[in-house]
């Protein structure tokens, strides 16, 4: 074996990695659908959510969590398949794994100090769009995290906003548009 | 350049395995098959050989109460892989 077929070796190996970006769109369009869903059904039927002291409370818990459990799995079942974890990979997985802990985490110390936590998880949630973006080189992601910050900082500014709809909107141009872009057109890298 | 580590990387099922996972964290062994185009047995040899020099990690662990191997580049197989790589383009450029 010649140097030139060892490096044409080595090029065409490393070739074959890319980044799988699909499973990190359908990731931001399942949680959107989740959150504009269960926001939605909370501002129109507020006498159902809202009918005991904790029962919004459990609304808002509960159901994440269980799309927690789902995501995961999808997660696990979807890397199996690609059969590989790339650096790439592994630095998002990171950054979501933080997330969900820090929104674990925001939803705690609110309920044990009775505010509201939207504001503090969209701006958590625009940062980490826009790291996702950054990382990823993907404009649409950068661009609704951005937008997603400057939002939730004007929602701070406006404390007469109904957060329900400060939700769907936020979260509609800020996670769920970029996420169907990067689903439907992001090559891997 | 250690000669062993050279002679070992000679081989291109090897060296296309040792340049996939210097891409990657970890990969399956269906995953390995794909890249090097190689039939399971000489692949599963292949691995013995690299995993004996230190290059390459094998885990294997039960997922769903099935058996399931995980393979990673060690610390020494980087270096190795580098050093191997810069003598490549050393003489290339020569």
């Amino acid at each position: 074996m010649t140097k030139e077929e060892k490096l044409i070796i080595i090029n065409e190996a490393i070739k074959q990695t890319k980044t799988n970006l699909k499973p990190l769109g359908y990731n931001l369009i399942f949680w959107s659908i989740v959150v504009i869903s269960m926001s939605l059904f909370h501002y129109f039927f507020p006498k159902i959510v809202q009918y005991s002291y904790y029962s919004s409370t459990i609304y808002w818990v509960s159901i994440p969590l269980i799309g927690m459990v789902y995501t995961t799995y999808y997660n696990i079942k979807t890397g199996i398949k690609i059969g590989y974890e790339t650096q790439l990979d592994r630095v998002i997985k990171i950054i979501w794994g933080v997330f969900g802990f820090a929104w674990i985490f925001t939803v705690a110390i609110s309920i044990l100090h009775n505010i509201n936590p939207v504001q503090d998880i969209l701006f958590l949630l625009g940062l980490v769009l826009l790291m996702n973006g950054l990382i990823i080189k993907f404009r649409n992601i950068t661009i609704g995290g951005v937008g997603l910050l400057i939002f939730t900082i004007y929602t701070y500014y406006n404390p007469g906003l109904n957060l329900l709809l400060v939700n769907v909107i936020g979260i509609s141009f800020g996670m769920l548009v970029p996420g169907l872009s990067l689903y439907l057109h992001k090559k891997d890298e | 350049m250690n000669k062993e580590i050279e002679k070992l990387l000679f081989n291109p099922i090897r060296l296309k395995t040792i340049s996939f996972l210097m891409t990657v964290e970890t990969c399956t062994f269906k995953a390995l098959l794909d890249v090097t185009t190689s039939s399971k047995g000489n692949l599963s040899i292949q691995l013995k050989k690299l995993n004996d020099a230190g290059l390459i990690k094998i885990e294997k662990y039960f997922q769903k109460s099935y058996p399931t191997t995980d393979y990673s580049i060690t610390k020494k197989g980087k270096t190795s892989f580098e050093d191997f790589f810069k003598q490549l383009q050393s003489l290339k450029n020569e």
